[in-house]
């Protein structure tokens, strides 16, 4: 068992390698990349500036394509003059040390900004991802136990619907109904806290009647309020999006509940559990669930790599700034230290996922023995 | 022809009253509209001391029959229509869930066909029979392990204390099915219902549990067994009386010496001329033709006349009653009466 795990933890090695060529790789062959950008951003500057410009276009010839000079000066700067496995070469050292470079866009080392936003998708998806088992285990085995019944049904539809529409589109569409004055005007549009007094929910307001909390502009100052006032206003902030995490998972889960429950009711150890006279309650909550949420419990380790990957499109959606906004903007962007950067953190995430759901397996399903 | 030389508590049909009365049970199951009856009206009694043989083939209501007295039988679909059920004159079907409860495990245990699949994979064993124990009986769990040790020990497991932490996968069939009579048998429970217990195991397996259960049925005062079979050698070899079953009703009801001496209703014919002989050598063991009829075509009349070898005409319209023949021995057929085998 400790050398399949060891071996397990061996193989990351050439995972790792594997998934960073190939997306090293694509980073210098698409089109579009950012030597090309730059240049871009240069051309345009020059011209906007007009012929007549001088200084910034000395670099370019306005009626002809840049020097080689001027272009291998920026290829350079993006560490694009080096042959791609010497340019490889060089990231994977700096990585080991977790140096990861410094973004294009933001000039800032890559690592202080996923630093910066990790725990913000950490929070969410894992609150997403905890309300999905705490609401979908138990009506999973309630649908089990009542399946057939109307609540069954009835469930079962909520369920469907739930499973057809994607976190991110229902987030548009809560927003429209519960954030904008369409419908109801109750929550906030998006971002992690209020930014300005005005637009405090009142109950804020309340707690805070008496103290001065926003400068001459109105703007907040976060750090004088009440730990109360804040708590309420990150839960506030927090409502629409776990929610929309939440869906994602919720109804494959349910699903999965009830049907791996219903699965367990009908084995022979269930009749023999009946036979020794156990009450029914000790049956299904003690025989066969310990059975039903092998499968579920396993899920648990591939949920870190889901929390980061699953969230980009509702973090835009809701304009969070956690590392799922910022590997998409920095992938439109072709910001390819970000891009790389987040990219190994996912990549570690999942591996190690991977091997703790074995592990929580092994530890759940003593049938399990892995060699 | 119960192991007469081990036998010292054999059952008394005469002075002592019966420790089950099954009296015409029906039990039917809802298919779309229509409650087909997988058992029909049959009766019979199990006397203290008696080991008592339910034979027929599958599809012919035994284990219906078995999981009906557990009351165990799942519902919906299926459902106890009809009939009575006394456990020393107590009615189960009148009691209630709790006192139900109260009789599976400690007064009438059953054990199963597959050890493999009926004990919880994911329980170690010894948990499996603390458990029995400790629903039945206010003790600690020190004492309930005690038990545990002390009645695997018992049922031929060696090392008990170490197997107890054991999980099911890591016994082999015939250990997993020793564990389960383990488990039926640590309350001491007058009724051990046994259902095709040998069927999954391998030959010699199969005998040594056989004798497991007569040697520990026994060592316990007034207990008896119900095993339910396909096998009438199993049967031969263990029982006092045998209820034959067919079509959800029972045929032929006789102690197994008048059985196999001179079977009566062509179906046990059937049933014996298809067991393998040591006297003659034949090529091909005989089989009845045909299977059984689903519960939703049983055929009117007799429900054998499909397969009968003897068939006449009366079979296909009129259904033969259970005929008392004295001596406790009883045949549903019509051939009785037209004294062709009277």
């Amino acid at each position: 068992m400790t050398s399949y795990f060891i071996r397990r933890l061996l193989l990351i090695i050439p995972t790792f390698l594997g998934v960073t060529i190939i997306a090293f790789g694509i980073t210098r062959f698409l089109p579009g990349g950012p030597v090309e950008r730059e240049i871009m951003r240069m051309r345009m500057a020059t011209a906007s500036e007009g012929v007549g410009g001088g200084g910034a276009g000395s670099v370019l010839d306005p009626t002809s394509e840049m020097t080689e000079a001027a272009k291998k000066e920026i290829e350079k700067a993006f560490g694009f003059d080096k042959p791609i496995h010497v340019a490889y070469w060089d990231w994977l050292k700096r990585v080991c040390v977790l140096d990861f470079g410094t973004s294009y866009n933001f000039q800032e080392p890559v690592w202080n900004m996923i630093i910066d936003r990790f725990h913000i998708s950490l929070i969410f998806g894992s609150l997403g991802f905890l309300g999905a088992y705490l609401v979908s285990i138990p009506l999973g085995i309630f649908k089990a136990l009542r399946h057939g019944s109307y609540f069954d049904f009835g469930s079962s539809a909520i369920v469907f619907i739930g499973y057809s529409i994607p976190g991110w589109a229902l987030g548009v569409l809560l927003l429209t109904f519960l954030a904008t004055d369409r419908f109801a005007d109750i929550l906030p549009l998006g971002d992690i806290k209020t930014g300005s007094y005005q637009n405090l929910p009142q109950i804020i307001k309340d707690i805070e009647q008496d103290n001065v909390i926003y400068d001459d502009t109105g703007t907040l100052i976060w750090e004088k309020m009440s730990f109360t006032s804040k708590l309420i206003d990150r839960i506030y902030h927090m409502i629409l999006p776990v929610f929309c995490y939440m869906m994602g998972s919720f109804a494959s889960l349910t699903i999965l509940t009830k049907n791996s429950l219903m699965e367990n009711l009908g084995q022979d150890y269930v009749r023999t559990a009946f036979a020794k006279g156990l009450a029914p309650r000790r049956v299904i909550f003690v025989h066969t669930l310990r059975n039903s949420l092998i499968p579920l419990a396993t899920g648990l380790g591939h949920a870190l790599g889901y929390i980061m990957a699953g969230s980009y499109l509702i973090e835009m959606v809701f304009n969070i700034d956690g590392i799922g906004y910022l590997g998409f903007t920095s992938i439109l962007q072709r910001d390819y230290t970000v891009v790389m950067g987040i990219l190994s953190l996912n990549v570690m995430l999942t591996l190690f996922g991977n091997i703790f759901s074995d592990i929580l397996y092994a530890v759940i399903d003593p049938r399990i023995r892995f060699e | 022809m119960a192991t007469a030389e081990t036998s010292i508590q054999e059952p008394d049909y005469v002075n002592s009253p019966p420790t089950l009365q099954v009296r015409d049970l029906v039990v039917s199951f809802k298919v779309e509209n229509d409650f087909p009856r997988a058992v029909d009206g049959i009766s019979f009694d199990l006397y203290p001391n008696e080991v008592l043989g339910i034979v027929g083939e599958s599809g012919s209501g035994k284990s219906v029959t078995s999981l009906a007295i557990m009351r165990l039988i799942p519902d919906p679909p299926g459902k106890i229509a009809e009939g009575s059920i006394k456990l020393r004159g107590q009615e189960l079907l009148d009691i209630s869930y709790e006192e139900m409860r109260d009789v599976r495990g400690n007064e009438i245990a059953m054990i199963f066909q597959e050890p493999m699949t009926a004990l919880n994979p994911v329980f170690t064993v010894g948990m499996q029979v603390m458990e029995t124990i400790r629903t039945h009986e206010n003790v600690s769990k020190d004492e309930a392990r005690k038990r545990a040790i002390e009645m695997l020990t018992r049922v031929g497991i060696p090392d008990a204390a170490k197997r107890l932490k054991e999980y099911p996968h890591q016994f082999s069939g015939g250990m997993r099915q020793r564990a389960m009579i383990a488990m039926a048998l640590v309350c001491h429970p007058k009724i051990l219902i046994a259902d095709e217990p040998t069927t999954a195991l391998d030959v010699t397996t199969q005998a040594q549990i056989l004798d497991l259960m007569l040697e520990l049925k026994q060592k316990e005062e007034g207990a008896s067994i119900i095993l339910i079979t396909h096998d009438l050698a199993v049967v031969a070899e263990t029982c006092h009386r045998v209820v034959v079953m067919y079509g959800g009703k029972v045929q032929e009801v006789a102690t197994v010496e008048k059985l196999f001496a001179r079977p009566l209703h062509p179906y046990t014919k059937g049933l014996l001329a298809s067991l393998p002989s040591t006297h003659e050598k034949k090529d091909r063991l005989y089989t009845i033709p045909g299977n059984v009829p689903s519960i939703l075509q049983m055929p009117e009349g007799c429900r054998f006349c499909t397969r009968c070898s003897e068939v006449i005409d009366r079979c296909h319209t009129e259904e033969p009653k259970l005929h008392d023949i004295g001596n406790g021995r009883k045949v549903r057929c019509h051939l009785l009466e037209e004294g062709i085998n009277g």
